[in-house]
């Protein structure tokens, strides 16, 4: 692996880089074509964005590549992935594109293509639409079968009327919510739930910056305590919530302005979903909390692991009734309900955690206490690429009376702690994850740490 | 093989058949290294009424902000409107996306600089390099700018530049009745609010809706405007106006119905500008020698550019013409509004004209120097254009030469030209003379010879 090479990464999770060192004009209508070529026709294509300025232009080209492939094109403008998730199944479109690169930093933009009902694609039509772009044969049209183009500004206030009827918004009305916005598009929708439903939010960073935000949008711990959590206690809110750019994921912080561990967005969540049922498979990746099992197991159900990223995620969805999933999701923030199917969506995430402790009628801190304790460690080390098989080899030596799972780099379980050991899809690194119930397994993840780095380059 | 490709990135551009050929990623990479010609600054993008107009404005759009150009959409507008608002407002520069006269299928690029004039031959040269070798500045999210809509000021721009020029009372005052065949063309709406509201003529207008398709050949010939005739007759009109789809060209109707030969309309306008200003003129090389004849009444200097807008144009800047324009396609250029064929300016000219002399447009049309003119074309090969050249020169040893855009023989009788087209595999060949005999006499000749 080459450090620090990769400013463009065009997967089957769509394109990702830095906006014009790496991401380039040509890459998007390229891409943008290729989905274009790809997409059956039948209803628009949706797109929305995000506040970077450099959103707009990747709007416009993904705009006019959609138009010159045969494609009405309904633009919401600058609304969060959810909302153009909702307004593709109101309007049964064809496709959908979100522009916007969610947690990373202002410089960097992507695009994730969806698919009808709002899915992002499995994996092989990820890997059909990969094969159209890279054979660059476009299916463009002749002048008087090009698509036309229209504006919805109605899509946030449709979204908003499915979270209403999903969530007892007159019960949740009592909390007094801090949130920090992040300059993303959380504020636009938040700010319209202020007005119709009388919330009782308090919202910081709410204006939609374009060049730079105010602090790194990433929904990390460490950023809802020094972002976040002090805040908290000063306003007297009930809880604090901060969100990245496109308001999929979400960290919070309990009313004595202590953040929670980012593992403990999909905790509660699962805890109260699994309560209300009628689902009662929880899927997650390899690299989340054991406490997840432990709350699954608490309500009859159980925890389904899968390779980390969203791609595994959505595949395994498709190949289970919609009704036995309770939810879906990551240690990130990042979770998947099913009333909002296929949907990372950080402010249904963020009601569901209101409505649990509206159901337990006890101040966020002492829900959050009424957890076993549990400590995970997170580090990440580079490494030369070329030497990774034999990393899992040699850790997997070294610990032979370890379960073992190796769909997704390396992970090792043992009763009360697990280690997972992984390249990472985002940045060119190894990760490395200890958890252990109570006390934090330092021992363990200073020696995995320790034969990582003696691979690093 | 046949030497028509639906593709052609030239120095003129980019134009060609949308869909396989013109397509948005063409489109865009071609508007960044635009972007990147011209600087971070303002970029005006305006387009015609064709269908593929919306979907090229937001790849090019998308070009120009990729190179950190801000992007001021216009939206529907004629192309002289577009560059006049380049000019008013010191943009960057411009970029219009119409074909202009051709059909339906295809489109194009036209660039401006930011004075919304047409680049020079060298700065075009620069351009097509720097497409070419597609290195194009690639600017980052914090260096960015935004789009930006206006929709409402740029036909105002426009009219208050006319205005400034022509006595408008007077035209008002006539109440003259004309009929305006639009082809549903960027000028439409424009050209429905300046004949009827500015010059307070009773407007009869066909195609004026900018949603519909083109009724008829873009190109506004008289052979294709026979709608156009009827109506001025139906309508008992003082004259009639025919646009091209982006409102540069004009074409004229006399109260007869009878649509005039575009030179005689150029000439006439030469003629009106003249009078009340003396200056150089600047005509492309097969234009009507009437424009000399015009021109030395008023002791004015005519120069003879190569055939196409922005080669008048480079010299009309360079001897500091006062009028000038193409004869042939309806192109007026007047200076004084903006270097740049623009049809209202030609419509104005032209009412301004009759309500000064109380004549009708026949009549003025008569008064022009009577020349005949025969002109054609035949299919173009690689080298055929040499041989013609020298066959013809052979043919006429006693000519005057010029070989400044194919060749030109002048001989006391009349002119023969012969070219290559800029937009089309073709030869073209025209003659002109005193009487239609010679002029026949002449093109016989030239065609013999092809």
């Amino acid at each position: 692996m080459v450090r620090g090479a990769r400013s463009l990464r065009i997967s089957p999770a769509g394109l990702r880089g830095i906006v014009g060192h790496g991401l380039t004009a040509t890459h998007v209508l390229d891409f943008a074509a290729a989905f274009g070529t790809f997409l059956e026709p039948g209803g628009p294509v949706v797109l929305g964005r995000d506040p970077r300025v450099s959103s707009l232009m990747i709007r416009e080209g993904v705009a006019g590549a959609l138009l010159a492939t045969g494609h009405d094109v309904v633009d919401l403008g600058i609304v969060s992935t959810p909302v153009i998730q909702h307004a593709m199944r109101r309007m049964d479109a064809a496709g959908g594109v979100s522009i916007g690169a969610s947690h990373n930093p202002a410089e960097w933009n992507a695009l994730k293509f969806l698919a009808r009902g709002g899915r992002y694609l499995s994996s092989a039509e990820s890997e059909e639409l990969l094969d159209i772009y890279h054979l660059r044969k476009f299916r463009f049209r002749s002048w008087d079968a090009l698509g036309r183009r229209r504006e919805d500004e109605t899509a946030i206030d449709a979204y908003l009327d499915a979270l209403a009827a999903e969530f007892d918004l007159g019960a949740l009305r009592r909390f007094r919510v801090l949130i920090d916005c992040t300059n993303g598009t959380s504020g636009l929708i938040l700010r319209r739930m202020i007005e119709r439903f009388g919330m009782n939010f308090i919202l910081i960073n709410e204006a939609l910056e374009g060049r730079t935000f105010v602090h790194e949008p990433s929904t990390t711990k460490k950023m809802a305590e020094l972002q976040l959590a002090p805040l908290v206690r000063t306003v007297g809110a009930d809880a604090g919530f901060l969100f990245d750019i496109d308001s999929d994921r979400v960290a919070f912080a309990d009313e004595q302005g202590e953040a929670a561990s980012e593992e403990m967005v999909i905790v509660v969540i699962a805890d109260e979903l699994l309560e209300r049922g009628p689902g009662r498979i929880v899927l997650t990746n390899l690299s989340t909390t054991a406490l997840l099992d432990e709350v699954a197991a608490a309500h009859g159900g159980t925890v389904m692991r899968l390779p980390v990223g969203r791609q595994a995620v959505v595949d395994a969805m498709t190949a289970i009734p919609a009704d036995r999933i309770a939810v879906a999701g990551e240690g990130t923030g990042a979770v998947m309900l099913p009333q909002f199917p296929y949907v990372y969506d950080g402010i249904a995430s963020m009601l569901t955690i209101l409505a649990r402790m509206a159901r337990r009628g006890e101040p966020l801190s002492e829900l959050l206490a009424g957890y076993p304790s549990y400590t995970i460690l997170k580090g990440k080390i580079p490494v030369r690429t070329h030497f990774v098989p034999e990393l899992f080899d040699e850790l997997e030596r070294r610990y032979p009376e370890a379960r073992i799972d190796r769909r997704d780099g390396l992970r090792l379980d043992w009763d009360g702690r697990w280690a997972h050991v992984r390249v990472s899809q985002t940045e060119p690194v190894v990760r490395v994850l200890c958890e252990q119930r109570g006390p934090a397994p330092r021992r363990l993840f200073d020696e995995i740490m320790d034969l990582v780095r003696s691979y690093s380059s | 093989m046949s030497r028509v490709h639906p593709l052609k990135i030239s120095v003129a551009g980019i134009r060609g058949v949308v869909g396989d050929y013109l397509t948005p990623n063409l489109a865009c990479a071609f508007a960044q290294a635009f972007g990147t010609y011209v600087g971070p600054g303002p970029v005006v993008v305006a387009r015609d009424t064709r269908a593929s107009g919306e979907m090229l404005v937001h790849a090019v759009a998308c070009g120009l902000l990729a190179s950190g150009c801000e992007v001021i959409k216009l939206g529907i507008v004629p192309t002289p409107t577009a560059q006049i608002y380049v000019a008013d407002i010191r943009a960057a520069g411009g970029i219009a996306v119409t074909a202009s006269h051709n059909p339906p299928e295809y489109n194009a690029l036209k660039l401006f600089n930011s004075e919304g004039l047409f680049f020079n031959r060298y700065e075009r040269a620069e351009l097509i390099d720097l497409y070419h070798q597609s290195e194009f500045r690639q600017a980052l999210n914090e260096d960015m700018r935004r789009v930006v809509l206006d929709a409402e000021t740029a036909p105002e721009r426009h009219f208050a530049r006319i205005l400034k020029q022509i006595d408008v009372e007077k035209i008002r005052r006539r109440r003259f009745r004309v009929a305006l065949d639009a082809v549903n063309g960027a000028g439409s709406r424009m050209s429905v609010r300046f004949l009827r509201d500015i010059l307070g003529c009773e407007l009869h207008a066909i195609h004026a809706d900018p949603s519909q398709p083109f009724p008829r050949e873009p190109e506004p010939l008289p052979e294709s405007l026979g709608e156009l005739s009827g109506l001025v007759l139906r309508a008992r009109a003082d004259a009639g106006f025919a646009q091209d789809p982006d409102g540069d060209r004009l074409a004229v109707a006399g109260e007869t119905g009878r649509v005039l030969d575009n030179d005689d309309v150029l000439a006439l306008a030469v003629d009106c500008v003249l009078r009340k200003q003396k200056g150089p003129v600047v005509v492309n090389l097969t234009t009507t020698s009437a424009v000399e004849d015009i021109a030395a009444r008023h002791g004015c200097p005519v120069y003879r550019a190569p055939v196409g807008e922005a080669n008048v144009v480079e010299r009309m800047r360079a001897v500091r013409a006062v009028i000038g324009g193409e004869g042939g396609n309806g192109g007026i250029i007047f200076p004084a509004v903006h270097l740049c064929r623009d049809s209202y300016t030609g419509m104005a000219l032209i009412l301004e004209r009759m309500a000064e002399t109380g004549e009708t447009l026949n009549t003025l049309a008569a008064a022009l120097p009577r020349y005949w003119r025969r002109s054609g074309k035949c299919p173009f090969e690689h080298g055929k254009l040499g041989l013609l050249m020298q066959a013809l020169e052979a043919a006429l040893p006693g000519a005057r030469i010029d070989r400044t855009d194919g060749l030109k023989l002048m001989l006391p009788e009349g002119w023969i030209h012969v070219r290559a087209s800029n937009t089309e595999p073709l030869l073209r060949i025209s003659a002109e003379a005193k009487s239609r005999e010679e002029a026949d006499r002449l093109y016989a000749l030239a065609a013999s010879l092809c």
